[in-house]
């Protein structure tokens, strides 16, 4: 099996080999539910963080019950796993107010251990502000010190400054050798397809950080000739909230494209800011944290969000744009509406899609890019 | 030179054989459950009645929903190309296409060449449809190609409200019960249908020079109302408007196998 083989094997599968035998070696898991969850508390707690994920799930029925069907299908589809007892394997779980979809998985989930008795009995609720501000930083500080005191308490156990700071280290390379791998799209080879950088993604919030790492190496090294470009493609950058569906970007490819770069949970924004190792390590994750390449969910932040999209779009030689943002999703609504007036700025052509999360629609999904696609090469060629 | 396209899409199946420019056959077929057989039933249809085999063509491009799945077309394009290809061959003056087909409708901005420079589709909703119009039109036990003439008598049109074609149908049923003349419940379902697409289309800057596409299109009491709601007149299309997709991949053909004129 070679590295391309192996990731594709993790990230299909809720759990996996590394996971299964860090647990039977007595290792204890930690699930989390967003980019805004600093890993490097629960690696320096001792767990294995393990990012919630909505594969293999079979349908949203069980986890309708709680939602409505007006609701983000990630969170129906992950919360339907932790009602079948996919994640039952867990040791707790930390939510986090990235939009109120989410959010409430916190309510959904207390019932549900209440009524079954079952699953991850450690819930915490980590609440970052929606600004970015000094005070809002300081906010954060303290709500991630909770964190490390709950997790103390409840699991008698101490997060020492020294812990924390190894545990910074280790995600920093982790981060780094993500930046590396990803910034070898820039030129005209890509070594790695925009399906294949999500399955890395979401194989390398699954597995403990030491294996990522070396996984990460391995990767680097088979991407060092590889080409997946092939003549013709768009180089296209693809923004969104959370995208696991692997088929759904390689679909979107096919059409005669490759992804070179994006802003999507299970990308970029796993490779932005390393933490700062010389500060004491709580304000110092807050603040990376904080300020990393953020979420629609930061209000006042498009103004970097959009810098960072402008100068992306300059480095990676991007010459379109797709936003695929999920139904009911207030937050990319905003955002692909403010990013199309940015592509305008920038004479960039962009495309928004609106999918449900493992839905159907593939017939107009590949009608709607190819037809994007056509016309951008209709509006570079001259009118000899 | 002979070339073709083939459109296979949701409820029927075109082929347009052209050769030198010019139109040369045509067909159109209801799809069957296999998108391979009705390309191939409604390809050996046109090239039957030009007196021609698979092999005297020189090139075949796909459109449609089912382009992916046709063997013997050599690459396939979007409808959304090839509807405005189709429509720019019929008339160069044409800069707008609104295309209103079995499952999807779309809106289409062409340039001078005809070329889509920009377009807007359907993902929410299928009320402005051909077969929504199919529904509603059973629900008052008229056939979908009655539905345009019947409702051209009305004086009196009903109000469809709701934006949905099941809830549609529902109010459908109760002017029906209530006794309201068929012909003006046709023409409130033709108007609700269009009011759908006149939606979607106004969301593109469109410039003057209309013609509308596709199945609907046949539809005289639709057509009526987009041209009402949009304030425009329909430029009338030399060719039948259902064969546009078709039409225009066969156009595509011409130019990527280098015929002049194509």
């Amino acid at each position: 099996m070679d590295i391309f083989d192996e990731i594709r094997f993790i990230a299909r599968k809720t759990q996996n080999p590394y996971l299964k035998e860090a647990r039977s070696a007595g290792q204890k898991i930690m699930g989390y539910l967003c980019s805004y969850v600093p890993e490097e508390i629960l690696h320096a707690a001792g767990f294995i963080p393990y990012r919630l994920r909505t594969v293999e799930s079979l349908g949203t029925e069980k986890g309708d019950l709680y939602y409505s069907a007006l609701n983000c299908s990630f969170v129906r589809h992950c919360f339907d796993k932790a009602v079948r007892g996919d994640f039952d394997f867990l040791d707790g779980v930390i939510f986090f107010n990235g939009c109120d979809h989410s959010r409430r998985m916190y309510d959904n989930w207390r019932d549900l251990y209440r009524e079954r008795q079952a699953g991850p009995g450690f819930l915490h609720m980590l609440i970052a502000p929606h600004k970015i501000s000094q005070t809002a930083l300081n906010r954060y500080t303290d709500e991630l010190s909770k964190l490390v005191r709950a997790l103390e308490e409840s699991f008698g156990l101490k997060i020492t400054d020294q812990k924390l700071h190894n545990s910074i280290c280790l995600y920093n390379e982790k981060r780094s050798l993500l930046a590396q791998l990803f910034a070898m799209r820039k030129g005209e080879k890509v070594p790695l397809t925009g399906a294949e950088s999500i399955r890395l993604v979401l194989a390398l919030s699954a597995v403990p950080v030491e294996k990522a790492v070396s996984l990460l190496e391995k990767m680097i090294d088979a991407c060092q000739d590889r080409n997946v470009a092939k003549p013709g493609d768009l180089r296209l950058f693809m923004a969104g909230g959370c995208m696991e569906e692997a088929d759904h970007m390689q679909l979107i490819e096919d059409q005669g494209a490759v992804v070179v770069a994006d802003n999507l949970c299970l990308g970029a924004r796993s490779v932005h800011t390393p933490i700062e190792e010389d500060l004491p390590p709580v304000p110092a994750i807050a603040r990376r944290y904080l300020t990393h390449l953020s979420c629609p969910r930061m209000v006042n932040d498009f103004y970097s969000r959009s810098h960072y999209f402008e100068e992306t779009i300059r480095d990676f030689s991007v010459d379109a744009v797709i936003t695929d943002k999920l139904m009911f999703c207030d937050l990319w609504g905003g955002e692909a509406f403010l990013l199309k007036s940015e592509a305008r700025r920038l004479g960039i052509p962009i495309l928004t899609l609106e999918r449900e999360m493992h839905g159907g629609g593939a017939g107009q999904v590949q009608t709607r890019v190819q037809a994007f696609f056509e016309k951008i090469a209709n509006l570079t060629q001259d009118d000899a | 030179m002979f070339y073709a396209g083939c459109d296979v899409g949701s409820l029927t199946a075109e082929a347009v054989i052209m050769e030198d420019g010019r139109l040369r056959s045509w067909a159109i077929l209801p799809v069957g459950a296999r998108t391979e057989e009705s390309a191939y039933s409604v390809m050996q249809q046109a090239l039957k009645e030009a007196g021609l085999t698979m092999d005297g063509l020189a090139l075949i491009c796909a459109t449609g929903y089912g382009r992916k799945n046709i063997p013997f077309a050599q690459f396939n394009l979007s409808e959304i190309s090839c509807h405005g290809m189709g429509a720019h061959w019929c008339d160069p003056s044409i800069r707008a296409v609104i295309d209103v087909g079995g499952q999807d409708c779309k809106a289409i901005c062409l340039d001078r060449q005809g070329r889509a420079v920009d377009f807007v589709m359907n993902d929410k909703c299928a009320a402005g449809t051909g077969r929504s119009l199919e529904i509603l039109a059973r629900a008052i036990n008229l056939g979908l190609e009655d539905l345009g003439p019947v409702s051209l008598k009305s004086r009196h049109p009903v109000r469809i409200t709701n934006r949905c074609s099941i809830f549609m149908e529902l109010e459908v049923l109760q002017h029906y019960y209530g006794g309201r003349k068929i012909r003006d419940i046709a023409r409130g379902i033709n108007h609700a249908v269009a009011k759908r697409v006149a939606f979607l289309a106004q969301s593109l800057d469109m410039a003057p020079g209309f013609a509308l596409t596709g199945g609907v299109s046949k539809n005289a009491g639709v057509a009526k109302s987009l041209e009402k709601i949009l304030g425009v007149r329909f430029r009338p299309l030399k060719v039948d408007p259902q064969l546009m997709g078709a039409l225009g991949a066969a156009v595509h053909a011409g130019v990527k196998a280098g015929v002049k004129d194509s």
